[in-house]
């Protein structure tokens, strides 16, 4: 199956290829030989219906899960931006930017002064030092994008990362998908959305597998 | 030294994160202290029983802090940090914290029991405190969820508790070591050597097996890059 043509863009260089991925779960078939690429200065929206996939997919292109067959080979550093935010309950914001700073060799400054930039973009409240335990969900799914951006990655892997978001902040995210784009970033949005569709240079629907099940669960 | 830097801001973070959580503080004082205050009727074993009643609170503390984090952990792998990095971060932010409460808890007893060789009760207890973050680590890192984890830490300490210090059982058991020396705490003449040894061999074996279920669990695949 393929999810997607390689049309080429613009820039020329290829960040993300996704070959012939399969992925099972027992008897089901969530992916089967699925292809992907994606190219620097590229905005990708990955649809599709309940269980078809993408957020399967997403993780294997992350290397957050183990594809059954099919490789996927990457430009340079990935950012993950997860459909439920994973953070410490019991952490504030600069905490969690301090400690994933750290994890691309950032200072404790330069983790701040960057997550501050990019939190500011969203309009995230810098001035509440709360845990993210007492934050609303749409503020914690900001600083779960900002955690993604951080170490300013080449491949942006976001699954619906605006759940949450309050319209002014859904439309800012997709002005910034544009920024992103203009600064060469290769980047992967899972959406239901489709009026911001448009929005995207190339739009790949993927379909669930005859293998699963209509009321399959999303995975 | 980058690896240093690491281990070390995750060992702030997790002193964070367990700093706010003030009933859990608590009750990592208050359980030991209950098994100890509860079995004072039994003569000198209440040293014993509230020397390893200091493993279900470590161990307890350390299988959630790894338990609790899961999907945090496999985003800080991908991010850059090694699983080892991660472990080593708990380890030395629950290492102090362990020897803090275990020296206190150790006054209360020598205090309170007033044992034949207090040292060795410092000892003991202490080495309950250490070898309780490799177990609970190992267990946290083996188990799916909390409620296993909780049920195979009380099977494990409890029978601890429950055996007699001769039995084949009890001489299999992780604690064993650590109760050997409390219990010589309590007269002139018993082991410290060989309880010493087994208390490091297995601590070692627990943070070892630890590490290779953290590494399974929280494994990043590192993509080839594109040429």
């Amino acid at each position: 199956m393929v999810a997607g043509p390689d049309v080429g863009h613009a820039h020329g260089v290829t960040e993300l290829v996704a070959s012939k991925v399969t992925k099972r779960y027992g008897s089901t078939t969530v992916l089967d030989r699925v292809d992907l690429v994606v190219h620097a200065g590229e905005v990708v929206a990955l649809t599709g219906e309940n269980g078809a996939g993408k957020s399967t997919l997403m993780k294997i292109c992350a290397g957050l899960t183990r594809a059954d067959d099919g490789e996927v080979t990457v430009g340079g550093r990935i950012g993950y931006c997860p459909q439920i935010p994973g953070l410490f309950e019991l952490l504030t914001a600069d905490d969690h930017l301090v400690m994933f700073g750290r994890a691309a060799d950032l200072d404790r400054a330069e983790s701040l002064r960057r997550g501050h930039e990019i939190l500011a973009e969203f309009d995230y409240p810098l001035h509440e030092k709360r845990v993210t335990r007492d934050l609303s969900g749409g503020t914690r799914q900001k600083l779960n994008l900002a955690l993604a951006l951080l170490a300013d990655p080449s491949v942006l892997l976001l699954d619906e990362p605006y759940q949450g978001f309050d319209r002014g902040t859904y439309v800012n995210f997709w002005n910034h998908c544009e920024t992103w784009r203009g600064q060469g970033k290769a980047v992967v949005v899972v959406t239901h959305m489709l009026a911001e569709l448009e929005r995207a240079d190339r739009v790949i629907e993927l379909q669930a597998h005859p293998s699963r099940s209509a009321a399959g669960d999303e995975r | 030294m980058s690896s240093l830097r690491r281990i070390l801001i995750m060992a702030e973070m997790h002193g964070r994160d367990l700093t706010r959580r003030h009933a859990a503080l608590g009750l990592l004082v208050a359980l030991p202290l209950a098994f100890y205050l509860a079995s004072r009727g039994s003569g000198d074993q209440s040293v014993v029983a509230g020397g390893v009643g200091m493993a279900f609170s470590v161990s307890g503390a350390t299988l959630f802090s790894i338990l609790s984090s899961t999907e945090v952990d496999q985003r800080l792998v991908l991010a850059g940090y090694r699983p080892l990095e991660l472990l080593l971060g708990r380890v030395f932010f629950l290492a102090p914290l362990g020897t803090v409460i275990a020296v206190a808890f150790s006054t209360v007893m020598v205090v309170g029991s007033q044992p034949t060789r207090p040292w060795l009760t410092f000892l003991g207890v202490e080495a309950v405190a250490l070898l309780s973050i490799p177990f609970g680590l190992a267990v946290g890192a083996a188990v799916p969820r909390e409620l296993e984890g909780t049920l195979v830490l009380i099977g494990v300490v409890g029978m601890e508790l429950a055996v007699g210090p001769d039995s084949a059982v009890a001489k299999v058991l992780p604690f064993y070591g650590p109760q050997q020396l409390i219990s010589s705490s309590l007269s002139e003449a018993g082991p410290i050597v060989g309880p010493l040894l087994l208390t490091a061999l297995y601590g070692l074996g627990l943070l070892f097996l630890a590490r290779l279920f953290v590494a399974r669990r929280v494994d990043v695949t590192r993509h080839a890059r594109t040429v």
